[in-house]
């Protein structure tokens, strides 16, 4: 069992619901799937009876890859490996599998009477991912359901992280089949009880999947109160953090509130798993990023473009981006044309159209640093503007805003900047701008760093190790003083060295 | 399809502010069912809903539930408290929502903050600071959890809210309701056992006292009942019950003077020396006139009167367990006469770690058997070693009240002054000292004497012999003019005197809380420049502040602000005596903080050790909690964590707290292996040879003391150790609990005392009076011991007495030749025994060897007795011609078990049984004589169910209750006389051959032979004419 950190975050990346590779190729079945299967219904015993999350959590770090090579074949196989006959568990679950799947004649293992509701809600966890993979819907909704109410039923801290990953996929079964709107009193409901029973686990993932929820319906107010009603748990994991911090930067942007938005996005990039790994979430919270970054009039950066995750997906934001860039508004209105689609789809169309306005200001501004004078014109002309009335509205606005130092000449109908060089050779470099920022950034590593050696764990009972090493020491240590004293009483008087007592 | 989803609720929450009361009624109906959607939403408007609440022109059904919209926002933006106020504002419409399947969360939530806001009301009305009346509709809700919890029959939800929010007359609504007495044991139990206050304590019992019915024979309570009265220690209700009970054994009912007689044995077991003796004078006296007009059949009432008074004065139940301690003795020689050759007696350390040993082995045995064969060892005894070895006698013949003066008279000192020839002020000490230990905690005939050698003798090592011996004899006497002899010795300053003065003075007023008695000693603490006196009133104060709780606090806090770490260390131990067996967590959370950030080393070893005081009750929490403490870096604390493990598990056998001494045993550092060892040995006492870690552990103390490189500290802890695994004779376990379940004074004092030997070796032996007899005594009314038998339902293995140790014979000097006879001679044995063998299949390898072996040595030595030298240098042989018969009879026995190991095992009068066997003891119901209580108080067995049957798994772990002495009832009086076990009386004269006979009778394991053959002419006449040759040196 070595799931490494690597396939932990393709787990995690997997949880973000993008369009990762294709999962519904079933690879030819590697031989351990079922005995992944084992290993991990004992994994989660263990669990189960120490009281320690690690192993919950290792076992649906490997749920990925695991779930590639999922077939009823396997699923069956694992069933009866898990339970007895005459289970009724076994019974129910083993009727979503096609009934033309035959055991390979596995040697059924003598299983341990009972299973602990643990094991059953994983084994309902990998039915519910096998039947949304075989796009049977309808019965992974139906296990889905069965298996929430049970977990609600139980109230078992032990099952936090598999609960927490069965309304995961729950909700996401409803959203494929789109009718995720209505299973939004249900993930209400389970969030006040999440947050009742400090189940930190379910709590993020509902959280987030109500947002999800509220966002994919246009709900932004609903969607902003319940943030500002509820507190994200401290305690969940990076994956769920990402996703609440896009969400959040999503609910800003529309707010207006660019700054805000921008922090968020950038926060979320950062705590965004490995980029190869999870690539759809992380050209999703980019795609915005790029929008917000150029509704807060920066231009991003061209390396961003290049990035081989990024490259293909942002080929209409580049677009844009030269359109605002240059400030060339007939570029940008057939940019936005050309890749309507794809905006609406990204939902970042609306955003975009606010765009417009930047783009025109940023033409002003290349103007009035390029001429000393110009007619209004020429500005329309240049701006594809309708009038020169709009013209004058547009610079005047812009003159006020603080773009541009230029003042308006009505009577002659031309604009005059005042062309503004930066304060002193130095620049900003002469304030204590940079220091601070720098301290900022020297805090922020020092702060990771620090978190980083609490997230480490020493391996569990390594000292006894240790005690032992001490043990033989001191039992050498005895022996050699059992030596001298018998060298002593052999050889006395004959060390010089000795006399010396 | 669906209907279409809502997604806002702004429309109705518009509605809120139209002017219509109609439109505002139909907002908040509509409202209600949409809070679990739109809470967030709904919680911006919410002080409208607030101001609808409170909007007098509302009709009520609408503001109600306008509170209970409020309410409802409220519990889903996690403001609980806000939720509760509205909720109480709902009135009926919560009322209502308590059916609406969608909201059990929301209603369970506010209830549950009902009953949390209650209890806190109600406890600070309770404490006098109440600000007016409680609020009424919270009391209604209550009273409807009360009601529901009764109609359910959910008693025990119901008890536990009534005692938290201090509603005594729930608790007498539930009894009248159901008339079960196990509702009140439940009551006393939670009030005892868990972190109540002291005063609320006494209220609760005070308050079920009157609720227990009569007693009965056999009635289930009767364990509670005693408890309560020890608990209580009043006088004024014990008597009372006492007298109402042989009133009615006076009208007929013959039985009731047997429960008067268990409750009087019961009581002196866990009662304290002045309640007992309140209670004793307190019994009316009757005058021989009224006796003649009872029937003849009956006793008469001075008779039973006279009977009460003795059982209350602790002599009977003293002599009935020293009776059976010397019985049924079976330490083993072998293991002290190894631990002799292997330690130089000229060290003290050694001399003493044999002392302890030897002293432990035999205590209460009054069996002197290995000092009298080894005088000249005892005669090397100098100076401290001496007192402590003269100081031994007393641990070994504790409880000999009779003899106990005469046996030490030689060596106390002579009222005249004049000194004995060969006596020494170490032995006069160590004598004033055992004198004190024999007499423990019933001192009342040796304390003048006592106290006069306190005042008249000079010499401070006198002094402080007679100063220990007062506050053991005296022990929680609150005897004024004992203190006041104590202060004088104290006031001489000498640091000898005054430490055990300081201890004596808090053990004379134990448990007093005295805070004038508190400041004197504190006042001299500081004076003082002698360590050892502060030391020796720091924890007098301690002794002091025994089982006061909170009332302790004030104390405590000053003793651990102290900057002298060793009025802290007092400090510590106020605090673990105060809250001795409450599992108080507060107290609890100090100790653990003060064991990782005092300054001083001592400190944090005794705050480790003291959470076993606090704990002792729930030993299975101590593993868990002393597991990081016991890697601690500082090997102080790892020593502190040893022993917290070993008292709080003693006689557990638990195998979490062996677990983690394992490492502790090979510990770098030399104390810490040292408690390991002691505390090993105190979980592992009385645990039979199927115990995994028994045998191991037995030859690695054998293995430390034997190795000279050893520390020598180490090999004093394993001496020490080896003392404890068979202490006195292997016939009592080290508990801290009695066996009512309440906690044992003088076991804890003495288990306290112990802790101090880290100072002051002699103290150590005060670990005795924490050793309590583990038998079944059966006596009918007249207070005798007739033989009767009893079942124990199982494997007789898995309580039997270890098998002694196997004689040294190979430890010869030609060490090959031994080695190649022993092989030989067991494959020879191998051989021979093979057919029986093979009976013995499925047992395991370990165990089929060791017969084989032991069958070997036999073979062997027959054909070596008889030529057996007898010289007194090759004692060695003599030893094993003695240990032959014992091998022998011990494989045949071994053997014959091998064969059938049967399920169950029949035992007699005076034989032990350990605290785990309890649960497996069975009276069967068609003998003659039927104890009149139950004999374990949480029976678990099937066949017992007609005793009570508490399930409490939380106590699964320490069968603490019943055994000890049980008064029985005869059920065939007209079968005439029944044979007397041993009559008390005339005991001194027929003991010996008494024990011969009943020893031969027993069904158990024959005593030891050297004890019935060798010693029978010692034992008829034991004491005076023998002396031991203390004095050799002066």
């Amino acid at each position: 069992m070595d799931h490494s950190t690597s396939s932990s975050r393709r787990a995690s990346g997997d949880d973000l619901g993008v369009q990762g590779p294709d999962k519904t190729i079933v690879a030819p079945l590697p031989p351990s799937a079922l005995t992944d299967i084992k290993n991990n219904v004992q994994l989660i015993e263990r669990a189960v009876s120490t009281l320690e999350p690690r192993f919950t959590h290792r076992v649906l770090r490997s749920l990925t890859t695991l779930r590639k090579r999922l077939d009823a074949t396997v699923l069956k196989d694992a069933l009866e490996a898990a339970y007895p006959k005459d289970s009724p568990t076994r019974a129910a679950l083993a009727a979503y599998l096609p009934t033309a799947a035959e055991g390979v004649g596995m040697d059924v293992d003598a299983s341990s009477g009972l299973t602990s509701p643990e094991v059953d809600t994983y084994f309902c966890l990998l039915f519910i991912l096998y039947l949304i993979d075989n796009k049977s819907l309808g019965n992974a909704i139906e296990i889905a359901h069965q298996t929430a109410e049970k977990i609600h039923t139980w109230n078992r801290r032990t099952l936090d992280s598999l609960a927490s990953k069965i309304y995961f996929y729950l909700s996401r079964a409803h959203e494929i089949q789109g009718d995720a709107s209505g299973i939004r009193p249900l993930l209400l409901a389970a969030q006040r009880t999440a947050s009742l029973r400090q189940d930190d686990d379910s709590q993020a993932v509902l959280i987030n999947l109500l947002l999800s929820n509220y966002l994919s319906y246009s709900l932004y107010s609903q969607a902003d109160k319940l943030v500002s009603k509820t507190t994200f748990p401290t305690s969940a994991g990076n994956p769920q953090l990402a996703r609440y911090l896009y969400y959040l930067g999503r609910i800003r942007a529309v707010q207006l509130s660019y700054t805000d938005a921008h922090t968020h996005l950038q926060q979320a990039i950062r705590r965004a798993p490995n980029a190869k790994l999870a690539p759809g979430f992380f050209q999703t919270v980019h795609k915005l990023f790029i929008v917000v970054e150029l509704l807060m009039g920066d231009i991003p950066d061209r390396g961003l473009f290049r990035h081989p995750v990024l490259r293909k997906a942002l080929v209409p934001y580049l677009r844009i981006v030269q359109a605002v860039r240059t400030g060339d508004l007939s570029q940008f209105q057939s940019a936005l044309s050309s890749h309507v689609v794809q905006f609406t789809q990204d939902q970042t169309y609306k955003l975009i159209l606010r765009l417009r306005h930047n783009v025109i200001k940023t033409g002003v501004r290349s103007l009035s640093l390029a001429y000393s004078l110009i007619s209004l014109r020429d500005i329309c002309v240049k701006l594809h503007l309708d009038s020169e009335e709009d013209a004058e509205y547009i610079v005047g606005k812009a003159v006020r805003d603080g773009v541009i130092e230029a003042r308006v000449d009505h009577a002659n109908g031309w604009m005059l900047s005042h062309v503004h060089r930066p304060e002193g050779a130095e620049g900003i470099y002469a304030t204590s701008e940079p220091r601070e920022v720098f301290t900022k950034r020297i805090g922020f590593c020092l702060d990771l760093h620090n978190e980083s050696v609490k997230a480490m764990r020493y391996p569990l009972n390594a000292h006894r190790k240790e005690l032992a090493n001490a043990e033989a020491a001191r039992e050498r240590e005895k022996e050699l003083a059992k030596e001298i004293v018998d060298g002593d009483l052999d050889d006395d008087g004959d060390g010089p060295g000795m006399s010396d007592f | 399809m669906a209907p279409r989803v809502q997604t806002s609720a702004a429309g109705v929450l518009a509605l809120l502010s139209d002017p219509d009361p109609q439109l505002q009624q139909y907002a908040l109906a509509q409202l209600n069912a949409l809070v679990p959607q739109f809470w967030a939403e709904i919680s911006e408007s919410v002080t409208a809903i607030e101001t609808l609440y409170e909007n007098e022109a509302l009709p009520k059904n609408a503001r109600g539930l306008a509170a209970l919209v409020a309410s409802k926002v409220y519990y889903y933006l996690a403001e609980y408290d806000e939720a509760l106020s509205f909720a109480l504002g709902a009135g009926t419409s919560f009322e209502q929502e308590r059916l609406n399947p969608g909201a059990e969360e929301y209603v369970e939530t506010v209830v549950s903050k009902a009953i949390d806001r209650y209890i806190q009301v109600r406890a600070t009305e309770e404490s006098g600071k109440s600000q007016g009346k409680i609020d009424p509709r919270l009391v209604n809700i209550i009273e409807g959890i009360f009601k529901k919890c009764l109609e359910d029959g959910e008693y025990k939800q119901a008890l536990g809210i009534a005692l938290e929010s201090a509603r005594l007359d729930i608790i007498t609504r539930i009894f009248d309701l159901t008339k079960d007495t196990e509702i009140l044991s439940y009551v006393m139990e939670a009030v005892l056992d868990t972190g109540f206050t002291l005063s609320f304590r006494n209220k609760v019992l005070h308050h079920i006292l009157p609720l227990f019915p009569p007693l009965t024979a056999r009635a289930p309570h009767i364990h509670s009942l005693t408890r309560l009265h020890v608990t209580l220690s009043l006088p004024s209700i014990t008597i009372p019950i006492l007298v109402s009970l042989v009133d009615g054994g006076l009208q007929g009912k013959r039985e009731q003077f047997a429960i008067s007689y268990q409750i009087a044995f019961d009581l002196v077991e866990g009662g304290t020396q002045d309640f007992l003796e309140a209670v004793r004078s307190g019994l009316p006296q009757h005058s021989t006139v009224e006796t003649s007009e009872v029937p003849a059949a009956n006793p008469s009432a001075s008779r039973v009167y006279d009977r009460l008074r003795s059982i209350l004065g602790g002599e009977t139940s003293i002599h009935l367990f020293s009776d059976f301690l010397e019985r049924n003795n079976h330490a083993d020689q072998l293991i002290l006469k190894d631990t002799k050759e292997a330690l130089d007696s000229r060290s003290s350390i050694f001399h003493s770690a044999l002392t302890f040993a030897n002293a432990f082995m035999h205590a209460g045995t009054n069996s002197d058997e290995f000092l009298r064969n080894n005088l000249d060892w005892l005669g090397r005894a100098s100076n401290w070693s001496k007192f402590t070895a003269t100081a031994a006698l007393g641990v070994i013949h504790k409880g000999n009240i009779r003899n106990g003066t005469a046996l030490l008279q030689p060596y106390l000192p002579q009222p005249d002054g004049a000194s004995t020839a060969g006596s020494s002020p170490y032995s006069e000490g160590g004598a004033l000292y055992a004198l004190g230990l024999i007499h423990a905690s019933r001192g009342r005939e040796v304390l003048g004497q006592l106290r006069a050698t306190l005042r008249d003798v000079p010499g401070e090592i006198v002094q402080h012999g007679a100063a220990l011996g007062v506050g053991i004899a005296g022990m929680a006497s609150q005897d004024k003019d004992a203190y006041d002899d104590l202060k004088q010795a104290l006031y001489t300053d000498s640091a000898i005197a005054g430490e055990a003065a300081g201890y004596s003075m808090g053990l004379v007023m134990l448990g007093s809380g005295s805070a004038e008695v508190i400041d004197e000693m504190l006042q001299y603490a500081h004076e003082t420049h002698h360590e050892k006196i502060i030391r020796g009133l720091a924890v007098g104060i301690a002794f002091i502040c025994y089982g006061t709780q909170e009332q302790a606090n004030a104390t405590i806090d000053r003793l651990l602000s102290e900057k002298d770490p060793i009025l802290r260390y007092g400090g510590i131990y106020t605090l673990a005596l105060a809250y001795a067996g409450t599992s108080d967590n507060a107290a609890v959370e100090k100790l653990l903080h003060i064991a990782v950030s005092d300054t001083s080393d001592d400190v944090r070893r005794a705050a480790v050790t003291s959470l076993a005081f606090l704990l002792f009750k729930n030993p299975s929490q101590v593993p868990r909690m002393v597991q990081l403490l016991s890697e601690s870096y500082n090997p102080h604390v790892r020593c502190g964590a040893t022993l917290a493990l070993g008292i709080s598990c003693a006689g557990t056998g638990s195998q979490d707290a062996i677990d983690l001494l394992e490492p502790m045993i090979k510990d770098p550092v030399d104390f810490v292996r040292q408690g390991a060892f002691i505390s090993l040995a105190m979980i592992l006492v009385q645990q039979s040879d199927v115990s995994p870690s028994l045998s191991p552990t037995r030859a690695l103390f054998a293995k430390i003391i034997a190795d000279k490189h050893e520390d020598p500290m180490a090999r004093f802890g394993a001496a020490l150790a080896q003392g404890f695994l068979d202490a006195g004779g292997r016939n009592v376990t080290i508990s801290l609990q009695s066996r009512a379940g309440s906690k044992s004074m003088s076991a804890i004092v003495g288990m306290t005392l112990f802790a101090q030997f880290w100072y002051w070796y002699p103290l150590a032996h005060c670990a005795s009076l924490a050793f309590a007899p583990t038998v079944i005594v059966g006596v009918t009314e007249e207070l005798k011991t007739p033989t009767f038998t009893f079942v124990s339902d199982a494997r007789p293995s898995l309580f039997a007495y270890p098998s002694p140790m196997k004689p040294p014979a190979e430890k010869a000097v030609e060490k090959v030749a031994t080695a190649i006879l022993s092989t030989t001679a067991k494959a020879k044995a191998r051989e021979k025994t093979k057919e029986k063998e093979k009976a013995a299949a499925e047992s395991d390898s370990m165990e089929t060897d060791k017969p084989a072996a032991r069958v070997s040595e036999d073979v062997e030595m027959k054909e070596d007795g008889p030529t057996a030298p007898t010289t007194g240098a090759e004692s060695s042989t003599e030893d094993t011609t003695v240990s032959l018969s014992m091998s022998a009879s011990a494989a045949k026995r071994e053997r014959e078990k091998k064969l059938i190991e049967p399920t169950f095992e029949i035992l007699q009068n005076f034989s032990r049984v350990t605290p785990s066997q309890l649960a497996h003891i069975a009276f069967p119901p068609e003998n003659r004589f039927q104890p009149v209580r139950a004999v374990a108080s949480h029976s678990t067995t099937a066949r017992n169910a007609s005793g009570n049957s508490r399930g409490h798994t939380k106590k699964a772990d320490r069968h603490a209750g019943g055994g000890g002495i049980l008064v029985l009832v005869d059920t065939k009086p007209e079968e005439g006389e029944p044979q007397w076990v041993l009559a008390l009386a005339d005991s001194a004269a027929a003991a010996a051959s008494a024990s011969a006979s009943t020893a031969a009778g027993l069904d158990g394991p024959a005593p030891i032979g050297a004890n019935a053959t060798a010693d029978n002419g010692i034992m008829v006449e034991p004491p005076a004419p023998f002396e031991y040759p203390f004095g050799d040196d002066v």
